[in-house]
C-alpha cells in the first residue's frame, strides 16, 4: 500500500486526479450504493424511492463519468460527445415511458362497450410464434 | 486577379495508379474506398430503378398483370430499402463525404482508415445479403419500413424477412462506424487554421449527420433485435398475446427513421451550398446562419418521430407536441432556401450541368418542404399518410432533395474524381429529361393521395377515377429512366475518351480544388495553412496574408521544397483485415438465415481473428499509424479518443433504447415471474465487484502513465478478475431464474429483462477481453509508457460498462416494486 | 424555360380547389368533398395550409426568378461577381416570416386535433365495432347486427367506431368522412363523427398488411334516418327461410350445409363459423371479397371457384365444384337478403 501513496502526485501530469482522489471517489460509490439498498429495504421510504434512487445513481454516475472517465479534466469537448447522447438517450427513454403510459391508459380494450364481444375475433395475433413456426398458414 | 493555376511541373501519381486488384481489395484510402462505394451504389441504383419502373408499368391501368401481387410488394420494399440504404446514402457518405473530408479540411486521410475499408466491405456484404433472396427464400415484402406485426413469422414465413433482418442490421452496424469515423476526422483533423466557422459547408453537413447517425441507429439496431430474436429464438417482443404491442417496433424504427430522413438530405444541402457558391462566384449567403441551421434541424429532427404515427392514436396532446415539432423543422429549412437564393442574387452564374441540378434542387424541395408542413399538421396528415400524396411528398424530399443534390455533386466534383470531365450536352440533356421525367411522375402523385389512392396497393379499383394519371406518372417514369441511362453513357464516356480535367474547371473556393485532379494518394503534399473560410479561393485571389497561388503550388510541387518529399509522407500499409472480417460477418448472418450452424463457428472465428490480426498489424500495436501531427485540430486529443467516446455516446442510446423497452414491457407482462424474482443481496455484490473493478481499472492506468510496469500488470490482473467474477454472477442469476422457470421466452418481462441485461454482461464480456489482451500485450513488454493511451480507451470503456449498470441496477433491480408506464 | 415550369406548377397549385369540387362523382374517394363534420374540419384545414404554403411557394419562385434572371450575369459577362454574404435584416426577415406562418397554421392544427379526439363518445352515439382482418372487415352493432364490408351508418347522427384488429395493423379510411385511423392489434382507437349526406362512400384498408392489401376494400352507406331503420329491421329480421318453391335455392341450402364453407362462415341458424365473413344477410350487398367485385351471381360463382385468383393469399380454399351444383350454391347464397 505504500506503493500507491508514494506514486501520487509525483508522476501524475498537473491535471489527472491522484490515487487518492479515486480511493476517495471509490468509498463513495460504495456509500451511495449501500444507501441505495438501504432505501430499498426500509419500507417507509418507498413513497420517496424514485426520486430518491434517481438522485443516488445520478449521483454515481456522475462521479465515475467526471473522475474515472476524466471528464472533469478532458475538456468540453469530450464532455459534449458524451452529454448530447446522454441528453438524447434520457428524453428518449422518458418520452416513450410517457407515450406508452397514454397507451396503457387510453388504448387498451374496452369492456363497457356495448357491443357482444363474441367468438368473431379469433386473434389470429395472439399467436405465439413456436406453435406456428414450422406451420405455413398460407 | 490572379492566374487561373498551371499545371503541376511534376508528376505526382494519383491515387487511382497502381497496386493491381489485390490493391483495390486490400485498399485503406479514403478515395479508393469512395470510388468503391461510388460502383456498388452505382449498380444497386440502377437495380432499385429498374424496380421501380416494374412498379409503374404495374400501376399502369386497372388491369395490368406486369408483376404478381407477391411480386409487386416485394419490389417496392426493394426499392425502398435498397434506394435508402444502397444507394443515396452510400453515395452521399460513404462516396462523397469519404472523398470529399479529408481534400475539403487539407488532411490526408479520414481519422481510422481501417475501419473505414470495413464500413465499405460490410455495406457491400449488406447489399448483397438484403439480394440473396432472389435466389433462396424470396425478397423482402414488408415494406421498407417492415411495420411489425407482419413482419413475425406467422404472418411472414420463409426467409425473406430474415435477409431483411440481418442485411439492415449489417448495414445499420457499417453505417454507425462511418458516422464515427466521419465525427472523429472532422472534429480531429482540419488543416491548421481551419476552425469550424471556417469549414465548407459540407463538412459542416457532414459533421452534423455523423452526430445523427450516432444517436439515430441505435434504436433501429434494437428494434432490429427484437425482430430477429423474434424470428430466430421465439420471443414476442412484437406478438400481441404476450402483452407486447407491435406499436413498440413503430416508435423505435422512427426513433431512427426521421433523423435518417435528415442523414439523407443534410449532406444534400451542403452539396448544393457548395456548388451554388463556387458556380455563383460568390460566397455563401449567410453562412453562419447555415451552419446554425444544420445543428438545428439535425436536433429537432430527433423530436419528431411522432409524425409518422399520427394514426396510431397517441392522443392530442402526443399528437400535438409532435405537430407543432414538426412545423418548427421548416423555420431552419427555409433559411437554407432563402440562403441559396441569396446566394444567387447579384452571382456571376456559370451554367452547368451541376449548376442546373442544384436549381432545380432547391425546387424541387422547396415543393416536398411544403408538402411536408401539411404533414406535420396532424389532421390534415390523416388524410395524407398512406396515400400517394405521401408517395409524393417524400419523392420531392428524397429524390427532388437528395438525388438532384447528388446528381449535382457528381457532374461538380466527377473531374476531380477520375481526372477526366463528364460531357456537358449528355449532361443537359440529362437534366432536362430528369426534371420533366421527376415531374410528371411525382407531381399528379398529389392528385392522386388527394383523390384518395392508398400507396402500396398493387392494383386498384377501376371506378376510382385513378387510371389516367397512372399512365401519364408511368410515361414520366420511363422518361425518368431515359434520364439515368443518359448519365450510365455519360459516365462510360467520359472513362473512355472524356477530355482531360484541369485541377480546377470551376474556378473552385474549397482546398479539394488546390491539388491535382485526380488527386495523388497522400491527397496534399504540403498540409496548406487555412486563413479564412473559401481557403483556396483567398489563396487565388488574395487576402492580407495568403502567400499567393504561386507560392502554394510551389509548395505542393516542388520536389526541391524542403516541406515536400514523397517518401517521408507516412501513409498507412493496406490491409486485408476489412475484407475478411466483413466477409465473417457475412458469414454468420448466411449460416443464422439458413440454419447452418457450422458456418456460423467459421464466420465467428474469423472475426475474432480478424480483429486480432487488425490490434497486431502495425508495428505500434493497436494504434492507426498515424503521427499526431496529422489531427491538427484535435486540441492535442489523441484521435483514438475521440472515436471511443463517440462510440459510447452511440451506446447510451442504444442502451437508453433498451432500458426503455424493459421499463414499458415489465407493466405488460402476462403470465409467469415478474421483477419480484430479482435476487438484490446477489447483484449488490456485483455492483460492488463492478465499481471496485472501475477502481482498479484506474489505478492501472496510473500506473501506467507513471510507467510503473509492475503494478499496471497487477492491477490490470485485477480488473479482469473482478469482470469475470461480475459475469460469474451473472451466469448463476440467469441459471438460478432459469431454474425457477423463468426462461428467454417465458413472458415479455423475462425476455426485456435478458435480452437488456445480456446486452449489458455481452459488453463486459468485451471489455474482459480488449482487457485481456491488453494485458497480453503488457506482459509481453509492449505496453509501456508510451502505450498508456491504450489502457484508457479501454478504460472508458470499461467504466462506462460500469455506469450502465449503476443504470440497470437502480431501474431495473431497485425500482422492481415500481409500475413501469 | 425554368420560369415557365415554375409558373405551370404555380398554377396547378392553385387548381386544387377546382380539382375537388368537380370531381366527387367521378373520384369517389376524394378527400376534396367532406361528407362528414370529421372530414369537413380537416378539409378546412387542409385549404389553410395549403394557402399559406402556396404564399410561401410563391415568394420562392419569385425571388428565384429574380435572382436567377434578373439580378445576376453569367460568367464572361461584364461586372464582377458581388461579394455580399450577409444581411441580418434579410436573414431575421426569412426566419421571422415563415415562424409567423407557422404559428397561423399550428393554433388551428391544435384546435382541431383536440376537437377530433374526444376523449368519449357524444351523448346518443351508435357505437360500432370494427374489426379488420387480412382481408376483410367485420362490423358488429350494439344490437346484434353483424356485417362485412358495408358499413350502413345513419345520417345526422354521432357515431363512434372502435376499431379492433384481429392479426396485424390496418388503417381505416374513407376519405370522404375523414381521415385514417389504424386498427392495432391489442389496442383500440375511435373514430367520432358525424355523417351529414347520405350517400355510398368507398373505403379501403391504408396500411400495408401483407400480400393483399390492395384488395380490403369496403363500403360505407351513409342512410337517411328512415332508410337506415329499415335497414336495421331487415338485418334483425334473422336468415330468410327458404322458398320452397325455388328447387335451385333449396339444393343450395343444403349444399352450404353440408360444405365446408360452414367451418368458417355464419348463416344465423345454419352455421356457426366465424374465420370468414358473416353471411346471413348476403345477397343484400352491393360487392363481395372486401368490396373487390360486384356482387352478381357470374361473380360469386367464380369467387367460390378460386378465391386466390381474385384476392392472392385469401384463407378461403377453393371449392371444388361445378356446374349446376355450382349454381344451385350461388343461387342460395344471392337469396340472403
Amino acid at each position: 500500500m505504500s506503493e500507491i501513496s508514494a506514486a501520487h502526485d509525483v508522476h501524475d501530469p498537473a491535471n489527472q486526479p491522484g490515487t487518492t482522489t479515486y480511493l476517495i471517489i471509490a468509498a463513495f460509490l460504495l456509500v451511495l450504493t449501500a444507501m441505495e439498498v438501504t432505501v430499498f429495504y426500509v419500507h417507509a421510504l418507498r413513497p420517496v424511492l424514485v426520486p430518491v434512487l434517481i438522485v443516488l445513481s445520478g449521483a454515481k454516475f456522475a462521479l465515475v463519468a467526471m473522475f474515472y472517465m476524466h471528464l472533469k479534466y478532458d475538456g468540453w469537448l469530450l464532455s459534449g460527445v458524451f452529454a448530447f447522447p446522454l441528453f438524447i438517450a434520457t428524453i428518449l427513454l422518458l418520452s416513450l415511458i410517457g407515450l406508452f403510459g397514454y397507451l396503457a391508459h387510453h388504448g387498451a380494450p374496452n369492456p363497457e362497450l356495448n357491443a357482444p364481444r363474441n367468438a368473431s375475433l379469433s386473434w389470429k395475433s395472439l399467436a405465439s410464434t413456436p406453435a406456428y413456426r414450422s406451420a405455413s398458414p398460407r | 486577379m490572379a492566374a487561373q493555376p498551371k499545371p503541376l511541373p511534376v508528376h505526382q501519381p494519383s491515387y487511382l495508379e497502381g497496386g493491381g486488384v489485390l490493391g483495390w481489395l486490400t485498399t485503406i484510402d479514403h478515395k479508393r474506398v469512395a470510388v468503391m462505394y461510388a460502383v456498388t451504389a452505382l449498380v444497386f441504383m440502377a437495380l432499385g430503378g429498374l424496380e421501380a419502373m416494374a412498379i409503374r408499368a404495374q400501376l399502369w391501368s386497372p388491369d395490368t398483370h406486369v408483376l404478381s401481387a407477391a411480386t409487386y410488394n416485394a419490389f417496392f420494399t426493394m426499392h425502398g430499402t435498397t434506394m435508402i440504404f444502397l444507394v443515396v446514402m452510400p453515395l452521399l457518405l460513404g462516396f462523397m463525404g469519404n472523398f470529399l473530408i479529408p481534400l475539403q479540411i487539407g488532411a490526408r486521410d479520414v481519422a481510422f482508415p481501417r475501419l473505414n475499408a470495413l464500413s465499405f466491405w460490410m455495406a457491400l456484404i449488406a447489399g448483397i445479403l438484403l439480394h440473396l433472396g432472389w435466389i433462396r427464400g424470396g425478397l423482402p415484402d414488408a415494406g421498407w419500413f417492415g411495420y411489425a406485426n407482419l413482419t413475425e413469422r406467422y404472418f411472414s414465413p420463409g426467409l425473406a424477412l430474415d435477409w431483411w433482418v440481418v442485411g439492415l442490421l449489417v448495414s445499420g452496424t457499417s453505417t454507425v462506424l462511418t458516422g464515427l469515423n466521419f465525427f472523429t476526422t472532422i472534429i480531429a483533423m482540419r488543416a491548421p487554421g481551419m476552425t469550424y466557422m471556417r469549414m465548407p459547408m459540407f463538412i459542416w453537413s457532414l459533421l452534423v449527420t455523423s452526430i445523427l447517425i450516432l444517436i439515430a441507429f441505435p434504436p433501429l439496431t434494437i428494434g432490429l433485435i427484437f425482430l430477429l430474436f423474434d424470428r430466430f429464438f421465439d420471443t414476442h417482443f412484437y406478438i400481441v398475446s404476450a402483452g407486447a404491442t407491435p406499436i413498440l417496433w413503430q416508435h423505435l424504427f422512427w426513433l431512427f427513421g426521421h433523423p435518417e430522413v435528415y442523414i439523407m438530405a443534410l449532406p444534400a444541402f451542403g452539396i448544393i451550398s457548395e456548388v451554388v457558391p463556387t458556380h455563383s462566384r460568390k460566397p455563401l449567403f449567410g453562412y453562419p446562419m447555415m451552419a446554425y441551421s444544420i445543428v438545428l434541424i439535425a436536433f429537432l429532427s430527433y423530436g419528431v418521430w411522432g409524425h409518422h404515427m399520427f394514426a396510431t392514436g397517441m392522443g392530442p396532446v402526443a399528437d400535438s407536441a409532435f405537430a407543432i415539432t414538426s412545423m418548427l423543422i421548416a423555420i431552419p429549412t427555409g433559411v437554407k432556401i432563402f440562403s441559396w437564393i441569396g446566394t444567387i442574387w447579384g452571382g456571376s452564374l456559370r451554367m452547368t450541368t451541376a449548376f442546373y441540378f442544384a436549381l432545380g434542387m432547391i425546387l424541387e424541395f422547396t415543393i416536398g418542404g411544403l408538402s411536408g408542413v401539411m404533414h406535420a399538421s396532424a389532421p390534415v396528415d390523416l388524410q395524407q399518410t398512406d396515400s400517394y400524396f405521401v408517395v409524393a411528398h417524400f419523392h420531392y424530399v428524397l429524390f427532388g432533395g437528395s438525388m438532384f443534390a447528388i446528381l449535382s455533386g457528381f457532374y461538380y466534383w466527377w473531374p476531380k474524381i477520375t481526372g477526366t470531365m463528364l460531357s456537358e450536352k449528355l449532361g443537359k440533356w440529362q437534366f432536362w429529361l430528369t426534371i420533366i421525367g421527376f415531374n410528371a411522375t411525382f407531381f399528379p402523385m398529389h392528385y392522386l393521395g388527394m383523390w384518395g389512392m392508398p400507396r402500396r396497393i398493387y392494383t386498384y379499383g377501376a371506378d376510382m377515377g385513378w387510371t389516367h394519371l397512372n399512365q401519364f406518372e408511368t410515361v414520366g417514369a420511363f422518361i425518368l429512366g431515359l434520364g439515368f441511362l443518359l448519365m450510365y453513357i455519360n459516365i462510360f464516356r467520359s472513362l473512355a475518351v472524356g477530355e482531360k480535367a484541369p485541377n480546377d474547371p470551376w474556378d473552385g473556393r474549397s482546398l479539394e480544388w488546390s491539388i491535382p485532379s485526380p488527386p495523388p494518394a497522400y491527397n496534399f503534399a504540403t498540409i496548406p495553412q487555412v486563413r479564412g473560410r473559401d481557403a483556396w479561393w483567398i489563396i487565388k485571389y488574395g487576402r492580407a496574408g495568403s502567400r499567393g497561388v504561386a507560392a502554394y503550388m510551389a509548395a505542393q510541387a516542388s520536389p526541391s521544397d524542403q516541406s515536400f518529399d514523397a517518401a517521408r509522407i507516412h501513409m498507412p500499409a493496406p490491409s486485408i483485415f476489412p475484407l475478411v472480417m466483413s466477409l465473417a460477418i457475412g458469414l454468420m448472418g448466411l449460416g443464422l438465415i439458413i440454419d447452418w450452424y457450422r458456418i456460423i463457428v467459421i464466420g465467428a472465428v474469423a472475426t475474432i481473428l480478424s480483429i486480432i490480426g487488425m490490434s497486431f498489424e502495425y508495428p505500434g500495436f493497436g494504434e492507426e499509424s498515424h503521427d499526431p501531427e496529422h489531427a491538427p485540430s484535435a486540441g492535442g486529443i489523441d484521435v483514438r479518443k475521440i472515436g471511443v467516446w463517440s462510440f459510447i455516446g452511440s451506446e447510451c442510446v442504444f442502451f437508453a433504447s433498451l432500458i426503455s423497452t424493459f421499463i414499458v414491457y415489465k407493466s405488460r407482462s402476462i403470465g409467469g415471474p415478474g421483477p419480484e424474482i430479482l435476487n438484490i443481496p446477489l447483484t449488490s455484490l456485483s455492483t460492488f465487484i463492478l465499481l471496485m473493478s472501475s477502481l482498479l481499472m484506474v489505478l492501472a492506468l496510473a500506473a501506467a502513465q507513471r510507467g510503473d510496469q509492475r503494478w499496471e500488470k497487477i492491477w490490470l490482473a485485477g480488473t479482469i478478475s473482478f469482470g469475470l467474477i461480475f459475469l460469474g454472477g451473472q451466469v448463476y442469476e440467469f441459471t438460478s431464474f432459469y431454474n425457477e422457470g423463468m426462461g428467454l421466452t417465458t413472458n415479455l418481462f423475462s425476455q426485456s429483462f435478458f435480452v437488456l441485461v445480456g446486452f449489458h454482461g455481452a459488453h463486459v464480456a468485451i471489455g474482459v477481453l480488449w482487457l485481456s489482451v491488453l494485458l497480453g500485450a503488457a506482459m509481453l513488454g509492449k505496453l509501456g509508457k508510451s502505450r498508456a493511451l491504450s489502457l484508457e480507451l479501454a478504460g472508458l470503456y470499461w467504466h462506462f460498462v460500469d455506469v450502465v449498470w449503476i443504470v440497470i441496477f437502480t431501474l431495473v433491480y431497485l425500482m422492481q416494486t415500481v409500475k413501469g408506464a | 424555360m425554368i420560369r415557365i415550369r415554375s409558373a405551370a406548377r404555380f398554377a396547378s397549385l392553385a387548381a386544387i380547389a377546382l380539382a375537388g369540387c368537380a370531381s366527387a362523382s367521378d373520384k369517389p374517394m376524394t378527400t376534396l368533398s367532406p361528407k362528414s363534420d370529421l372530414a369537413q374540419w380537416i378539409y378546412r384545414l387542409f385549404i389553410q395550409v395549403t394557402l399559406w404554403d402556396a404564399l410561401i411557394f410563391a415568394i420562392v419562385v419569385v425571388a428565384f426568378i429574380l435572382a436567377l434572371f434578373v439580378f445576376s450575369t453569367r460568367v464572361g459577362e461584364a461586372g464582377p461577381a458581388s461579394t455580399a454574404a450577409s444581411d441580418l435584416t434579410l436573414e431575421v426577415a426569412w426566419t421571422l416570416g415563415p415562424a409567423l406562418v407557422l404559428l397561423m397554421i399550428s393554433i388551428p392544427t391544435v384546435r382541431t386535433i383536440f376537437r377530433t379526439q374526444g376523449e368519449h363518445a357524444p351523448e346518443g352515439a351508435l357505437e360500432i365495432r370494427v374489426i379488420a382482418h387480412q382481408w376483410w372487415w367485420d362490423f358488429q352493432y350494439p344490437d346484434g347486427i353483424k356485417t362485412a364490408n358495408e358499413l350502413h351508418l345513419p345520417s345526422g347522427r354521432s357515431v363512434r367506431l372502435h376499431l379492433e384488429s384481429d392479426d396485424i395493423i390496418h388503417s381505416f379510411w374513407v376519405p370522404q368522412l375523414g381521415g385514417k385511423r389504424d386498427l392495432v392489434p391489442g389496442q383500440v382507437n375511435q373514430i367520432t363523427l358525424v355523417a351529414n349526406t347520405p350517400g355510398m362512400y368507398p373505403g379501403q384498408c391504408a396500411e400495408f398488411c401483407g400480400l393483399s392489401h390492395a384488395n380490403m376494400r369496403f363500403r360505407v352507406f351513409v342512410d337517411s334516418p328512415a332508410d337506415f331503420a329499415t335497414w336495421q329491421t331487415s338485418q334483425l329480421a334473422g336468415p330468410v327461410s327458404v322458398p320452397p318453391d325455388r328447387q335451385l335455392v333449396m339444393d343450395g341450402a343444403r349444399i352450404f350445409a353440408n360444405s365446408p364453407c360452414t367451418t368458417c362462415h355464419t348463416i344465423q341458424g345454419v352455421s356457426r363459423g366465424y374465420i370468414g365473413p358473416e353471411l346471413t344477410h348476403f345477397g343484400s350487398r352491393s360487392t363481395l371479397a372486401a368490396g373487390v367485385l360486384a356482387n352478381t351471381p357470374d361473380n360469386v360463382a367464380k369467387w367460390i371457384t378460386d378465391p386466390n385468383e381474385i384476392k392472392p393469399g385469401a384463407n378461403m380454399p377453393p371449392l371444388l365444384l361445378a356446374g349446376p351444383k355450382r349454381d344451385a350454391l350461388v343461387a342460395y347464397l344471392e337469396s340472403l337478403k
